[in-house]
């Protein structure tokens, strides 16, 4: 195990380092995306100050509250950005391609391999950026800071960052068993743009099921910013763990027969 | 004592797949009912490959090689069958098992265009868990064995087709596997390049005892490496046995093409086993046997030829004969 995690490591370090060299051997490309990403970034703010300058409350949620919860959200949405979503969102094309083929054949997790092999650098300045939109929003909502209330905020972006990528790579999955999948991806954004600006507590019903169990987008930033809050119970915090460990089972089991099915492509 | 390292029992590989009718009407009715057919890419294929052997796979488009490759290295799983490759099930995907292979494919790199290889290089050392120390021998002695010391710190996407071949083999045999599969490794190559990676696979499975398993659909690959070779059709094996016999006994005539400076209209030829494929004035083609072909060319040099090319027969008519030989001898 311990062997294991320091190979992995070094992997890492590698795709890390050959990441970082690919990008600077085209200027544009390396420097693009912190000029792109940002840009996106401030349009998708100013929508978000369009929609709520005419509301004033959420549920229990004021300004405060909800500019926190969109901090929030950006926030997780920048760590995928960063770390796994480039490397997540080629699954499918190496899939059709054949691609795989090399990953199933080295000794090393296909999926460790494709998750970090598109780290990308130019999106860490929305990691700062949604940073400051949190402490804005803690700041304009008056949110009493306790060192315990901002740990346990850290472990939820933690745990919610993982449910995440679950979600993706579970999405993504689906290509091993069906040839075309886009119709999935459109509809994991279509979730994410909704659920980027109503918070978890705005839905109700059937709208909750969809939301809190089936495509559970909508707890990603609301546990989080509840624990900030201090409105979290424990029952909140036991029914977001158990979410996080289904789909970490559903997306392993998912994953492991998904290659069992893969056909690979013709040569 | 047991020196088989690659074993299969009965191995076959099925894929389903859909057939459409024509037109709108087969687009609309196959929404909701679907017709689909199995296709057998293996079939019934008995295989046992000792240490240190050099092993060709040849046969036509479709023949099933690649998918034999594929289930041996477990990027796919069989149908049916038994397989056990140095005492795994390849598709249970264990590291322990994956360390001791590599596989090479002519029509998919491993390499990371924008970057040198030596950069490529880095991220298997960590892979495959190789000591700096091993590292550095292995590297040096392939770089050496191979001669492209001067293209290590070169970006991969400006090296030629030859010279991105011999690094897709430094990157596979950095960590001495014991097995080294490799589909169609000539691919697209010239002949000067091709015989370069010939005579280093011949090197290495010599210096190294490493186990070849090479599918290609040169012949001169075949004739030149494998002592042993089989012959695949329509997913069966067909042949399984030395390639000097394969090609003694199915490999029957050259193809001769012949062209003139000045017009030749008519060639009475002395040769008596020599067909005329394809006839204009200032070129000839003929097919003959094996045996009379010296003959054939002596008479030919006769008539004032520019030039003359000489073919062995393709793996399709080899394959035919063999199955025709099959047929004959059930019937």
């Amino acid at each position: 195990m311990k062997k294991n995690i320091k190979k992995n490591l070094c992997v890492l370090r590698e795709l890390l380092y050959l990441r970082i060299h690919g990008l600077m051997v085209f200027r544009f490309d390396f420097f693009a995306p912190f000029f792109v990403d940002g840009s996106l970034f401030l349009i998708q703010l100013l929508a978000f100050r369009v929609v709520y300058s005419n509301v004033d409350t959420i549920g229990d949620w004021g300004r405060g509250e909800m500019i926190l919860y969109i901090g929030t959200f950006s926030l997780l949405n920048a760590i995928s950005m960063t770390i796994y979503f480039f490397g997540v969102n080629s699954i499918p094309y190496k899939v059709r391609s054949g691609e795989l083929d090399l990953y199933l054949s080295k000794p090393v997790s296909p999926l460790f391999r494709l998750t970090f092999e598109n780290i990308s650098p130019g999106s860490v300045p929305l990691i700062m950026m949604s940073i400051c939109i949190i402490v804005y929003g803690i700041h304009m909502g008056n949110i009493k800071i306790t060192l315990a209330g901002v740990i346990g905020y850290l472990f939820w972006i933690m745990i919610m960052a993982v449910l995440y990528y679950e979600m993706e790579v579970m999405i993504r999955s689906v290509s091993l068993y069906v040839v075309s999948m886009a119709r999935l991806e459109q509809m994991e954004e279509a979730c994410l743009n909704l659920c980027m600006k109503l918070p978890g507590i705005a839905f109700y019903g059937i709208y909750k099921i969809i939301f809190y169990l089936i495509l559970p987008y909508g707890i990603m930033a609301t546990l989080p910013v509840q624990r900030m809050t201090g409105e979290m119970n424990w029952q909140t915090a036991v029914y977001g763990t158990g979410i996080v460990f289904l789909f970490s089972v559903i997306t392993a089991v998912l994953w492991k027969q998904g290659l069992k099915h893969y056909n690979s492509a013709s040569s | 004592m047991d020196h088989t390292i690659i074993r299969t029992e009965n191995l076959v590989k099925t894929y389903r797949r859909y057939k459409k009718k024509e037109g709108l009407r087969g687009s609309v009715s196959s929404l909701w009912k679907r017709d689909y057919e199995e296709k057998t890419a293996v079939n019934q294929v008995n295989l046992s490959v000792e240490k240190g052997e050099f092993i060709g796979l040849i046969g036509p488009n479709g023949a099933g090689k690649t998918t034999l490759i594929k289930m041996l290295t477990g990027i796919i799983a069989p149908t049916e069958g038994k397989i056990d490759v140095l005492g795994y099930y390849p598709n249970a995907l264990k590291n322990a098992f994956k360390k001791q292979f590599a596989v090479v494919m002519g029509q998919k790199s491993q390499l990371f265009f924008e970057l040198t290889v030596n950069d490529t290089l880095r991220l298997f050392k960590e892979i495959y868990e190789i000591s700096e120390e091993d590292f550095q021998k292995n590297k040096n002695y392939f770089v050496e064995l191979f001669g492209v010391r001067e293209l290590m710190d070169v970006q991969v996407r400006t090296l030629s087709l030859g010279e991105r071949m011999k690094m897709e083999l430094i990157v596979a045999l950095l960590h001495n596997p014991k097995i080294l599969f490799l589909d169609e490794p000539t691919i697209g190559l010239d002949a000067v390049a091709s015989k370069q990676i010939r005579n280093f696979l011949k090197e290495i499975n010599r210096e190294k005892g490493t186990t070849i398993l090479l599918t290609s659909h040169y012949m001169e690959d075949i004739k030149a490496l494998c002592k042993r070779t089989v012959v695949m059709t329509h997913g069966a094996k067909i042949y399984d046995g030395r390639t000097e016999e394969l090609f003694e006994k199915y490999q029957k005539n050259k193809k001769i093409t012949v062209s003139f400076d000045e017009p030749v209209k008519c060639i009475a030829l002395k040769t008596f086993d020599a067909a005329l494929m394809e006839n204009s004035p200032y070129k000839k083609v003929y097919e003959v046997s094996r045996q009379s072909a010296k003959d054939l060319l002596t008479e030919l040099m006769e008539f004032g030829t520019k030039d003359i090319a000489i073919e062995e027969e393709e793996i399709g008519v080899i394959v035919e004969r063999i199955y025709q030989e099959g047929s004959d001898c059930h019937e």
